[in-house]
Order: structure tokens, then C-alpha cells, then sequence
């Protein structure tokens, strides 16, 4: 297993009013290739600005962040562009979508703007439509973004994030804004995703989202206070023995 | 708290307020100037005829006994009235700073003291002129055929005497002003206008007379005077309908400002409260009522429109002058209105502004705290939206975000097709007309037929006793010429005419026109009848057959001086010569040649069918052989002949066009800064996917680049059809029943529109470079 994110000494310091706000202090981790990795801890500890600061979505005020191979603080804008379009996908909380355009579409157009994606025109249809048909979403392909659920529009944005085969995906409470059902049908998808080799790092709040990863990092303050290893899924250990581990291990940490 | 609250809103969404408040600006300021301007230039003649106190008829005639005669009737009638003695002074003997005077019509000098009111350019009356100074008409000053420059020396002789003035300045003179009257003056001193005064000097006399007796024309008529021309007021009227057109040109800039303005002010509003709903969802939400959240916005907006229109108030009126100032060069044009209707145009730009927000707000009541708050900035609507699929298109994802949006939300980019539509017409309608007055075709419209080369007509006609065997060897000599350069052409001239024609009761004074060597009643154009094939035949134009009620196939007589004789009508035409009047001759007619009254250029058409280049350079052979005489084409002859309107259009089209340019600028930042603001998520969503700042920037730029392209599209369906609508009835009453437009495509559909879409779209790029800053960090941050 290769790494695929490595984080090193990241700091993020905000100045509101003159005052110095250190939202990370010298953070470092790094995610192997296939892991999937969820990120906890209190509201205001740094975990949304740690995903962003990480996959280049912010910047950071010092500290280095390497995604496949690529230091992304020193790459050129157009460079981290083409890293987003290509190599990384985002999923958002909140199911940010282009309000023009229908579902299918708001999922194909950045397949159809890469160029490192040299599939055909058809083939890259065809594999948007395979990703709908996969997340259960095939039906509402031609909806506007307006006509269908909140579940169904998460689900959306999973696709769209995996379009164009990203080696990583990014996912800021992607249940957040869901109910449990569909929070569940969510995370499943994720956790397919994560099983074909797409490594997946998300910030969360729920235990239950958590328990399917496979490791867990516990931030407080802006400094990772410990990690937890929870390893694959396995058929010997029952998702609720995941679940209550993890939340004796969050305890410790004090959640 | 209701302050605090405001104070907050307009601090707080300070991008969205500066772009209302910009609008505004432009708004009151094309309001204010547009209406001003355009009751200025409405009651323009009226104003100015009022105050140089034009009389109600006007003519003028080049002998003394005539003037006698006159005068008794007057007496009889007991008619007030007031005569100017005009020196004539050939063209030839007037030299400006050492070069000869361009002007191929009758120059005189006439003393100010004798003189109707004129006025200098800050529209003062010139009552007194020193010796030794000299005034010209503004129409001449403004013409850039003759340097007239301040200060610079015109040097006359008359008689064998010679004097050298100093240019005063020019003056707007209502009965000499006009390019259509066809004679011009210089004012001197009166010692000055004694100076050349003797017996061989060739003397004519205006005649103003100031009469509300409605039987005057009739009785001065059975006068049977003499005249060089006779006319009425509205003649005068119509003799500055070049003028006219002009303004006409710029009623249609002002009507297309004004409209622009409402546009924007609409566009603005909608889009500006649409982004307000979500916060007036919650303060419904929180349980404030409809009338204090309405009360809120309606002084929000009454602040910012009062800020913007006295703004636009301050800049409307160096803007408003900036704007006139080609109409007024050469007539007085008192401000109508004054600053103060600038002012009620700006306040009523305020109104419009709260009106609107007033109206938007109404929804308030109707809508539950969360459709407002749905109707804001969440996105959420409750229609499908997407006009495309960009899985079944074939086009490139960028073009086809563009177009999508557009489609899409097509009320949101109604404004700005109709912004850029109005400004495209706004230069194409002029060009049209400049186009078409600069044709070749356009001589027809003077009653001359086509030719290829006009020779100015100085070297013809020499005062009295011409004869038409003079006149005839004097075109034979010009066609020898051209014979010896081995050129076949045929020269032939219009000869004209001052005749009285009447039938039964019904009398009418007419311009008539004979060709003659070569040219016959064939070779012009007609809108009924058939051309004259006999000595007593004649066609006249629809002007003259209105004024005695005539009709193809009736009897008319004309009394050419000499004798009456009796005609028949077989033909109707139009011409823009003397407002339309006219009669035509069968070309063997034998008329008394000494009463000419003048004649066209010499035309030439040459049998060999030149092309252009080949025409420019026997222009220049002939204009070796006969200096001093200008030889034209037969578009730039007719140009000439109502003094280069189609020049001053072609001014005014430069001024429209960078105006049109300049709004295009400001509509389309402001426009894509708005789209901007409002998109802001959709932009950081996007560079969270990966698109990088040159697509985000084509995108913006794309999108306005086809709105303009749907303006041009739509422009150039409704161009013509337009331009005949608004600058047909101009020439109507001009003479001209039957307009064919000439048109330069390459100019209307390539050259103006390519250069405003790269203004446009090079501003929409510009602007759309503001999306750097936004970040993928604003994903969820609005404004």
C-alpha cells in the first residue's frame, strides 16, 4: 500500500480582528491508498478546515500537504484544478449542484471537461449512467436538481465525485443534511466505492458513519488527539461491535 | 433597530448596492438628458423661428423693378414687410486664407444693419459688426470644405475692388442657415457693403413679409413676379429638414436611452429583491410584519435612489449638451426644459425605483416565510429549469453551460438583449440613412438622371442672356474633351426654371427642369404615368400635383414669363429638390433659356462603363482641364447639394456609436458583476470540481457574447424595416414618396457589431476576472 495524502507540520491561522485564531496546530498524518479514513471531534476543532486545507480547497498557512506525489501547496492554480477535476472527488454537506442543469448532467460535466479523461464522449455517458444505475439514482437522471430528494441528491453528488475514477474522495459531512435511512444508503455507496480501492477521508459527527471506516482520527483544538484503527469491515465482527468500540474509544477521547 | 437593521443591509451587501446605485446613475442620467433633449430639439424651430422672428413668407428675386413692383402691392395690400439688398459675389473671388471659396451655389455679402436676426454661437444677437470683420453662417463654418477658423482673413472682390476681412466668428441665420436654400451670405459692416456698392454690382433682394392674410399667396401669385425662389413658413420649416433629420437622428437616440434606462432599472430591481426574499422569509419567520419589512426595503432603496439620481442628475447635463451639440451648431436650441426638468427626470428616475420595489415588496404578503425564503438564495424552485441536456448535445460543456443558462433563465438576460439590440440599432439607423443619402441612386431623388461624373456648374450659366445653343456648345466643348482623352460619354445638364402653374382656380409657383443635349424625359425615374413624348406634355411631381389638386391626364398651364401655355400630365414623380416641388419638360420643349433661373451640374455618363478606379481618374482629368470646378459622382454631387447631411450623420453615428459602446461597457460590467455576485457558490462549487478560472471566465464571457449575438441576430432582422419606418416619413415630407434604402452590410453586420461585440465581450472577460478571487472556501458564503 502506497501513500496517497501525507500530511506534514499543517497549520491554518485565521486573523479576525487582529487577533490570531490557530485553527490547526502542526498537524500530521497521512492516508494510504484504499483506507478510508473518517475524521471526529467537537464542533470548532478544525475537522472542516482540515479536509479543506488538506485537499487544497484552502489554503494553508504553513506545512506541507503531498497528494500523489504532489506537494499541493506549491502547485500552480491551474495544477490544483486539474488535480480536483482529475484525481480527487468532493462530497459537500450540504448538496451543492449547478442549479441549471439536470442531475445527470451536473454529474457528467466534469467528466466531459477532463482531458486527462480520454474515454469517449458515449463511454463517459455510459459510465455516468452505470454510476446512477450503481447509487439506485438512474430514474431521476433528467430531473432538475429541484425535483428530487435530499438522499437522492447526496447520492448525486457521490457520483459526480466519482466520474472521473478519483484515486481519493473528500467528503465534509456527507450525511449531515440526511435522514437515517438515507444516511445509511450513503455511506453503503461510500463504502462500496472505498471497497473497489477509492480511498475516502470524511468529517462526521455520527458514530454510526465512523464505524464503517477503517481508521478514525480524533481532533480537539486543532490537534489530532489520537487515532483509532478500526480496520476492513470483517464477517467475524458485527458492524455494532465496530460501533461500540468506537464509541468506548471516543469516550476516552472525551466526545 | 429598524435603522440599525438598515444601516446593516446597506453596509452589508455593499457589491449588490453599489451596482443599483451605478444603475441608477446611468438611469436618471439618460432620462434626464434624453427628455430634456428631446423637447429641446422638438421645440427647436419653433423657438428659434420665434426668436430671429421669421416672417411668413419669404422670397427673393434678382431685379429692381420687380422689387418695385412689389412694393406698390404691398402698399396696396398694406402688407408689412422688410427687404435685405444681397450683393452676389462669385465664388471664384471670395479667397479664404489664400484658397479659393468651395461653394458651387450664390454667395452674397449683405450689411448687418440690414439684416433678419442673427445670432452668434452662444446664441446672442448680432446687431453690429465692425469694419473690416466678416460673419459667416454656421452651416459654412461648420463645413470642413472652407476653413473658417476664427481670426483667419477673407479676402473679396467685386467690381475690381478688393478688401480683406478678419473672420468674427459665425452666425445662426434662420433664412440663410439652411444648405437647402441654396445660397449662403457673409455679413459685413455697412460702410463695407457700401464700399463694393456700384452700379455694376449684381444686386438681388430678400423679401420678408409678415402677414397672417391667408388670401396673401393667392394675390401674390397673380403678381407674377419675377423670382428667384418664393416660400412660405413651413418652406423655411422644411428647408431644415436636414437639419431635422439630425435631430430626428438623435430623438431616436434619446427614445433608445430612455427605454435602456427603464430596462436596467427593471432588470436591476428584480434581480436586486429576488436576492433580498431569503432574509425577508426570515424576519417573516421571526414575526415581523409584512408592512415593517416593506417599510424597511422601500427606504433602502429610496436612499439609494435618491443618492443615484442626484448623481445622475449632476452628470446629465454635461452629458445632455455633449449630445446636442451637433444639432444645435446651426440652429438656436433653447434648453426647453432647463436644469430644472433635468431635475423632475431625476426624481422620477427615484420614483421609478421605489415604484418598483414598492411593487416587488407587494409579493411580501402573499408569500409564506419559507417560499420567500425558497425564492432567495437556496436555489430551491418548484419548475424544471434545464432547457438542454448535455448528454444528447453535441457541444463542447463550456458553450453549453452558456447557452443552457441562458435558455434557461431567459427573463434574466431579456434586459440585456434588448440593451444590446437598442444600441446596435442606435448606430445602424443612421448608417442606414448616411448609406443610403451617399449613394449613387440618390441623384435621382433631384430630379437628375443617373450619371457618373457631375461638374460643378460655375462654368455654365452666366447671369442673364443665356441662351440654350450657349449652354449646348458649352457641354459640346466638354464632350470634345473627353473625345480627345478617347472617352465616349454623353454631357447633358438639368436647366432650371421658376414657373407659375395652375389649374382651374388652383395656382401653384413650381421649380421646372429641361434637360438638355441628349438626355431625355426617358432617362428618369417616375411613380405613375408615362415620361412626356411631346413638346406638350409634361410630368410633375406629387408635391406640385397636391398643391392644384392635379392628376395624370389633366390640363395644366404654366406661364414660364413669357407666355401660358396649356399641358397635360403624364407622369407623376418625386423629388427632394425645393421640398419637393418640381415640373419636367419634354427635352424639346423650346423655352425661353433667359429665364433660368439655374441650373445643375454638368453630367457626364460615359458610355464605356467605368469602374470606380477608373471614374476617380477621369475625375481628376477633368478636374485638371477645368480648375477651380469640383467634379463629383453622382451620390457624392447629391451629398453635396443638401450640404453633406450625410457627413453630419456620419458624425453623429461616431458620437452614437461610442456612446452605444460605452453603455454596452457599463451594462455588461455591471451586468456580469451582478451575475457574479449572485453566482458566487456556483463559481466556488465549481473550482471545487476542478474547473480552472479560464473556464469559469468563459463562461461568463460566453454567455454575454451570446446574448449579443441574439441581439445581432435580432438587429438585423428589424434594421431595415425599422430604419424605413422611422426615416421614410422624414423624407416624405421632403418630396421623396418612394425610398429605396442603401445599405453597406459589411458595415452593419460586420464592421459596427464585431467591434461592439469585442467591446462587450472584452468587458465581460475583464469583469468576469473578478471570479479569481472567489475561492472554493465562498462555497457556502453569499453575500
Amino acid at each position: 500500500m502506497e501513500k496517497i495524502l501525507e500530511v506534514k507540520d499543517l497549520c491554518k491561522t485565521y486573523i479576525v480582528n487582529k487577533r490570531q485564531n490557530n485553527v490547526l496546530k502542526n498537524v500530521s498524518f497521512s492516508v494510504m491508498e484504499g483506507e478510508m479514513v473518517a475524521v471526529m471531534g467537537p464542533s470548532g476543532s478544525g475537522k472542516s478546515t482540515l479536509l479543506y486545507t488538506v485537499s487544497g480547497m484552502d489554503n494553508m498557512t504553513a506545512g506541507e500537504s503531498v497528494f500523489c506525489g504532489k506537494s499541493i501547496s506549491a502547485l500552480p492554480e491551474n495544477e490544483l484544478s486539474d488535480l480536483r477535476l482529475d484525481r480527487m472527488g468532493f462530497i459537500f454537506q450540504q448538496m451543492y449542484m449547478l442549479k441549471n442543469l439536470t442531475v445527470f448532467d451536473n454529474i457528467l460535466l466534469p467528466s466531459l471537461s477532463s482531458k486527462a479523461n480520454t474515454k469517449s464522449r458515449q463511454e463517459k455517458i455510459r459510465y455516468g449512467q452505470d454510476l446512477m444505475r450503481k447509487l439506485g439514482i438512474i430514474d431521476i437522471a433528467d430531473n432538475d436538481i429541484n425535483e428530487v430528494s435530499g438522499g437522492q441528491l447526496q447520492r448525486a453528488c457521490i457520483c459526480r465525485s466519482m466520474i472521473n475514477n478519483p484515486k481519493m474522495i473528500f467528503a465534509d459531512e456527507p450525511t449531515g443534511a440526511l435522514n437515517r435511512a438515507s444516511s445509511e444508503e450513503v455511506m453503503n455507496e461510500l463504502k462500496k466505492l472505498n471497497d473497489e480501492g477509492t480511498a475516502i477521508m470524511l468529517v462526521t459527527h455520527d458514530v454510526k458513519v465512523a464505524a464503517k471506516c477503517t481508521r478514525v482520527m480524533y481532533i480537539v483544538d486543532g490537534n489530532i488527539k489520537g487515532e483509532y484503527n478500526l480496520g476492513k469491515e470483517e464477517k467475524e465482527t458485527s458492524f455494532r461491535d465496530r460501533e461500540r468500540m468506537l464509541s468506548n474509544w471516543l469516550m476516552e477521547m472525551g466526545w | 433597530m429598524f435603522f440599525r437593521i438598515l444601516k446593516r443591509e446597506l453596509k452589508r451587501k455593499k457589491t449588490m448596492n453599489i451596482i443599483l446605485l451605478l444603475f441608477i446613475i446611468l438611469a436618471a442620467m439618460f432620462i434626464a438628458s434624453g427628455i430634456n433633449n428631446m423637447t429641446s430639439v422638438m421645440t427647436a424651430l419653433d423657438g428659434y423661428f420665434k426668436k430671429a422672428n421669421v416672417p411668413d413668407y419669404w422670397f427673393a428675386t434678382a431685379y429692381e423693378e420687380e422689387i418695385n413692383r412689389y412694393k406698390e402691392f404691398a402698399k396696396e395690400n398694406g402688407y408689412e414687410y422688410a427687404i435685405t439688398p444681397l450683393m452676389q459675389i462669385n465664388p471664384q473671388n471670395i479667397i479664404i486664407k489664400g484658397e479659393k471659396f468651395d461653394y458651387s451655389n450664390t454667395s452674397c455679402v449683405s450689411a448687418i444693419s440690414n439684416s433678419p436676426k442673427v445670432f452668434d454661437k452662444n446664441d446672442n444677437e448680432v446687431k453690429h459688426i465692425n469694419d473690416g470683420e466678416i460673419y459667416v453662417t454656421a452651416e459654412q463654418a461648420s463645413s470642413d470644405k472652407n476653413d473658417f477658423s476664427l481670426g483667419n482673413t477673407i479676402t473679396i472682390t467685386e467690381n475690381g475692388k478688393t478688401k480683406t476681412f478678419t473672420i468674427k466668428g459665425s452666425v445662426k441665420d434662420a433664412l440663410f442657415g439652411s444648405s437647402m436654400v441654396g445660397m449662403t451670405r457673409f455679413l459685413i459692416s455697412d460702410n463695407d457693403y457700401a464700399f463694393f456698392k456700384n452700379e455694376q454690382a449684381k444686386e438681388c433682394y430678400s423679401v420678408s413679409i409678415y402677414t397672417n392674410d391667408d388670401a396673401y399667396y393667392e394675390k401674390y401669385l397673380n403678381l407674377e413676379l419675377n423670382t428667384i425662389f418664393n416660400i412660405n413658413k413651413s418652406g423655411i420649416r422644411m428647408m431644415y429638414m436636414m437639419d431635422m433629420l439630425m435631430a430626428a437622428v438623435f430623438l431616436v437616440v434619446s427614445i433608445c436611452l430612455i427605454l435602456i434606462s427603464m430596462v436596467i432599472l427593471r432588470f436591476t430591481i428584480n434581480f436586486t429583491m429576488s436576492e433580498e426574499f431569503r432574509e425577508i422569509g426570515v424576519m417573516k419567520a421571526i414575526g415581523l410584519k409584512c408592512k415593517n419589512i416593506r417599510r424597511l426595503y422601500i427606504i433602502k432603496y429610496l436612499v439609494i435612489s435618491v443618492a443615484g439620481a442626484s448623481a445622475g442628475f449632476a452628470l446629465s447635463i454635461p452629458f445632455g449638451n455633449m449630445m446636442l451639440k451637433d444639432v444645435s451648431e446651426n440652429i438656436v436650441i433653447q434648453g426647453a426644459g432647463g436644469v430644472w426638468l433635468n431635475g423632475v427626470c431625476a426624481a422620477f428616475t427615484a420614483a421609478v425605483v421605489v415604484l418598483f420595489c414598492f411593487m416587488c415588496t407587494g409579493k411580501i404578503k402573499r408569500f409564506s416565510p419559507i417560499d420567500a425564503i425558497r425564492n432567495g438564495q437556496s436555489g430551491e424552485r418548484f419548475k424544471a429549469k434545464s432547457r438542454l441536456s448535455l448528454e444528447k448535445s453535441r457541444i463542447k460543456p463550456l458553450v453549453f453551460m452558456a447557452l443552457n443558462d441562458i435558455l434557461s433563465g431567459v427573463r434574466r438576460f431579456i434586459s440585456m438583449i434588448l440593451i444590446f439590440a437598442l444600441g446596435l440599432l442606435l448606430i445602424v439607423i443612421p448608417a442606414n440613412t448616411a448609406n443610403t443619402l451617399q449613394s449613387e441612386g440618390i441623384i435621382k431623388w433631384f430630379n437628375m438622371s443617373e450619371c457618373d461624373v457631375v461638374l460643378t456648374d460655375e462654368m455654365m450659366l452666366q447671369g442673364d442672356g443665356n441662351t440654350k445653343e450657349m449652354l449646348i456648345k458649352k457641354l459640346e466643348e466638354v464632350k470634345k474633351f473627353l473625345k480627345e482623352e478617347n472617352i465616349e460619354a454623353d454631357v447633358y445638364q438639368e436647366i432650371m426654371f421658376r414657373m407659375t402653374v395652375h389649374k382651374d382656380n388652383k395656382k401653384a409657383s413650381s421649380l421646372a427642369f429641361i434637360g438638355i443635349n441628349g438626355v431625355t424625359c426617358s432617362d428618369y425615374d417616375y411613380l405613375e404615368g408615362d415620361a412626356p413624348q411631346d413638346v406638350n406634355e409634361v410630368a410633375v411631381t406629387k408635391f406640385t400635383c397636391d398643391k392644384i389638386d392635379a392628376h395624370i391626364g389633366d390640363y395644366v398651364y404654366i406661364n414660364n414669363g413669357k407666355e401660358t401655355k396649356k399641358y397635360i400630365i403624364t407622369a407623376i414623380y418625386q423629388s427632394l429638390n425645393n421640398l419637393g416641388e418640381g415640373i419636367r419638360f419634354y427635352q424639346e420643349e423650346n423655352l425661353d433659356f433667359s429665364y433660368a433661373a439655374g441650373c445643375f451640374g454638368v453630367q457626364i455618363r460615359y458610355r464605356d462603363n467605368p469602374d470606380s478606379k477608373e471614374i476617380g481618374e477621369r475625375k481628376n482629368l477633368l478636374s485638371e482641364k477645368y480648375p477651380g470646378v469640383k467634379a463629383f459622382t453622382a451620390g457624392e454631387y447629391a451629398n453635396y447639394m443638401i450640404g453633406d447631411v450625410a457627413a453630419q450623420i456620419d458624425s453623429i453615428k461616431l458620437l452614437i456609436f461610442i456612446v452605444v459602446a460605452v453603455i454596452n461597457m457599463l451594462v455588461t460590467v455591471l451586468m456580469v458583476k451582478s451575475f457574479i455576485t449572485k453566482e458566487k457558490n456556483e463559481i466556488a462549487l465549481l473550482k471545487a470540481l476542478g474547473f480552472k478560472n479560464t473556464y469559469i471566465v468563459g463562461w461568463q464571457t460566453l454567455r454575454i457574447g451570446i446574448v449579443f449575438i441574439i441581439s445581432m441576430l435580432i438587429v438585423s432582422a428589424v434594421s431595415l424595416p425599422l430604419s424605413k419606418l422611422i426615416i421614410t416619413p422624414i423624407f416624405r415630407m421632403m418630396g421623396a414618396e418612394n425610398m429605396k434604402f442603401k445599405i453597406n452590410p459589411a458595415e452593419i453586420y460586420i464592421i459596427y457589431p464585431v467591434i461592439i461585440f469585442l467591446v462587450t465581450t472584452l468587458s465581460a472577460m475583464l469583469t468576469a476576472l473578478q471570479a479569481r478571487k472567489i475561492t472554493t472556501s465562498d462555497i457556502s458564503n453569499t453575500e
